[in-house]
C-alpha cells in the first residue's frame, strides 16, 4: 500500500453532498439502461437513459448535472455495466454509439442551463412549462445531432443513412420521455428537490 | 451474462491497469487507422488474443448484444440505395469492415473489464488526471459501482410494485413517471445519507490507494501499444 505522508485533504460538507449526488445520479441513468418500455409508435424498445440525462440537468443544474453524466461516462469506461443493455469498456466511447455518449453531458448542461435560466439553481415551481418542454427539446437535439454524427463518422455513412439507422426509430419515444419528465417535475413528487 | 470483473490470475490480470488502458487507446486507433481486410485480420488475432489472455472468451460479447443490430444493419442500409443502381457493393463492404472495427474494440475493452478490479481503475484514473479533478473522478467511479446495484434494486421493486396493482393497464407515460420518480426519490435519499455518512467520517480528497508499479509483465504489452501507435502514426501522416 501506497502511503500518504501529506496531511487529510477533507472535502467540504456541501461538495460531499455534490458529489454523492452527482454519483448517485449517475448510477441511477446507469441503472435506467436496464428499464425497458414496449414503444407505442415503434419496434424498438424504450430505455430510460435519455429521460435520466434530462432529470440530471433539471434536478442538479448545468454544472453538477453535466459533472455526473462524465462520471457515468467514466464509470462504464472503466467497467461498471451502465451502458446500452448492460455492456461497458472504452470500447463503446470510442464505438457505434460513442457520439450518442459523448453527448449526455453537455445535454444535462443545455437542459440545466435553460431550466435554471444560468448556473445557480432557481425553485423549479418557477419554472415555466416552455422552458421545461424548451430545454428537453434541445438536449434532444443535442444527442441526436451528436449521436448521428457519431455514426456516420464510425460507421462511414452518409448522413441520410446515418439518420436512417441512429434516429428514424428512436426519435418518436423522446417525446414520450419529455412527457414523462414533465409529469415528474410538476408531480411534486421528488421530495429532494 | 454481465460484463463485470472476475477474480482470476491470469497475464491480464498481472498487468498494471494503466498498460492495459494505453494498450486498449492504441488498438483503437490502429483499428481506425487500418480498416482494410489485412489490417483487420492482424488486429483481430491481436484482440482475440488479448481477451483470452484476460480468461475471458465468446460469452463475454453477449453482453454487447444491443450493439449488434445496429452494426449488423448498418452495412445494409449504406448498400442499398433508393433507384438504380440499387444495390453498391463497395459501400456496404466499407460500412462492413467499419462495423467490424467497432466489434473488435469492444473484444479488447472486454478483456480489460474482466481483469481490472475497480481499485486499480481508481488509482489509475488519479493517476492520469492530477489534482481535484482526477480525485472527483476517482470517488465518484468508485460510489457509481458501489451504488448502481442498489439502484437497479430499487427500480425492479418499483416496477413489480407497479405491476401488482395492474400497471401494466396504465399509459406508457404514466408507469415511465412512477418508475423514475421511485428511482429519483430513493437516489436523492441514498445520496443524502451517504453525504452526511461521509461528512461524518472525514471523507478526504487525497484516500490511500494502492500502489501502482509496473513490472516485467508490463514490458511487451507496452511495447505492442507503442507499436501500433507508431503505426497509426505512420499511416496517417
Amino acid at each position: 500500500m501506497a502511503t500518504n505522508t501529506e496531511s487529510v485533504d477533507l472535502v467540504g460538507d456541501e461538495a460531499a453532498t455534490n458529489l454523492a449526488r452527482a454519483a448517485l445520479f449517475a448510477a441511477l441513468v446507469g441503472a435506467f439502461a436496464y428499464v425497458t418500455f414496449p414503444n407505442p409508435v415503434s419496434p424498438v424498445s424504450v430505455t430510460l437513459q435519455v429521460l435520466g440525462v434530462f432529470l440530471a440537468g433539471i434536478y442538479l443544474g448545468p454544472v453538477w448535472g453535466a459533472a455526473s453524466l462524465v462520471l457515468y461516462l467514466a464509470a462504464g469506461a472503466l467497467g461498471a455495466p451502465v451502458f446500452q443493455g448492460g455492456s461497458a469498456g472504452v470500447g463503446q466511447l470510442v464505438g457505434q454509439s460513442a457520439g450518442y455518449l459523448w453527448s449526455y453531458p453537455l445535454a444535462a448542461a443545455v437542459v440545466g442551463a435553460v431550466v435554471h435560466r444560468g448556473i445557480t439553481l432557481r425553485d423549479l415551481d418557477t419554472v415555466g412549462l416552455p422552458s421545461l418542454v424548451g430545454a428537453m427539446f434541445l438536449g434532444t437535439l443535442v444527442i441526436y445531432a451528436l449521436g448521428v454524427a457519431g455514426l456516420a463518422l464510425v460507421l462511414s455513412l452518409g448522413p441520410v443513412e446515418a439518420v436512417t439507422v441512429g434516429a428514424v426509430a428512436f426519435l418518436p419515444a423522446e417525446a414520450l420521455k419529455i412527457a414523462a419528465a414533465v409529469g415528474i417535475v410538476r408531480s411534486d413528487a421528488v421530495a429532494a428537490a | 451474462m454481465t460484463l463485470a470483473y472476475v477474480p482470476d490470475d491470469t497475464a491480464a490480470h498481472r498487468l498494471d491497469p494503466r498498460t492495459k488502458l494505453w494498450f486498449q487507446i492504441a488498438f483503437a486507433a490502429a483499428a481506425y487507422a487500418y480498416t482494410t481486410p489485412r489490417g483487420l485480420a492482424a488486429l483481430t488475432l491481436l484482440g482475440v488474443g488479448s481477451l483470452r489472455l484476460a480468461g475471458g472468451g465468446l460469452r463475454d460479447l453477449w453482453s454487447y448484444r444491443a450493439a449488434f443490430p445496429v452494426l449488423a444493419v448498418a452495412p445494409v442500409v449504406a448498400g442499398v440505395t433508393l433507384g438504380s443502381p440499387w444495390l453498391r457493393p463497395g459501400r456496404a463492404v466499407d460500412t462492413a469492415l467499419a462495423s467490424y472495427r467497432v466489434l473488435l474494440i469492444l473484444v479488447v475493452a472486454a478483456g480489460y473489464v474482466r481483469s481490472t478490479p475497480v481499485r486499480e481503475s481508481r488509482a489509475a484514473i488519479q493517476h492520469a488526471v492530477p489534482g481535484r479533478p482526477g480525485q472527483f473522478l476517482g470517488a465518484g467511479v468508485a460510489l457509481v459501482f458501489r451504488f448502481l446495484p442498489l439502484l437497479r434494486r430499487d427500480l425492479t421493486a418499483a416496477r413489480e410494485a407497479v405491476s401488482a396493482r395492474g400497471g401494466a393497464e396504465r399509459a406508457v407515460t404514466d408507469r415511465i413517471r412512477i418508475v423514475a420518480t421511485a428511482g429519483i426519490n430513493r437516489a436523492f435519499g441514498r445520496a443524502d445519507r451517504l453525504g452526511t455518512a461521509l461528512a461524518a467520517r472525514c471523507f478526504a480528497w487525497n484516500p490511500t490507494l494502492p500502489r501502482l508499479a509496473f513490472g516485467r509483465t508490463d514490458v511487451p504489452v507496452l511495447a505492442a501499444s507503442a507499436l501500433l501507435a507508431a503505426a497509426t502514426v505512420w499511416r496517417v501522416v
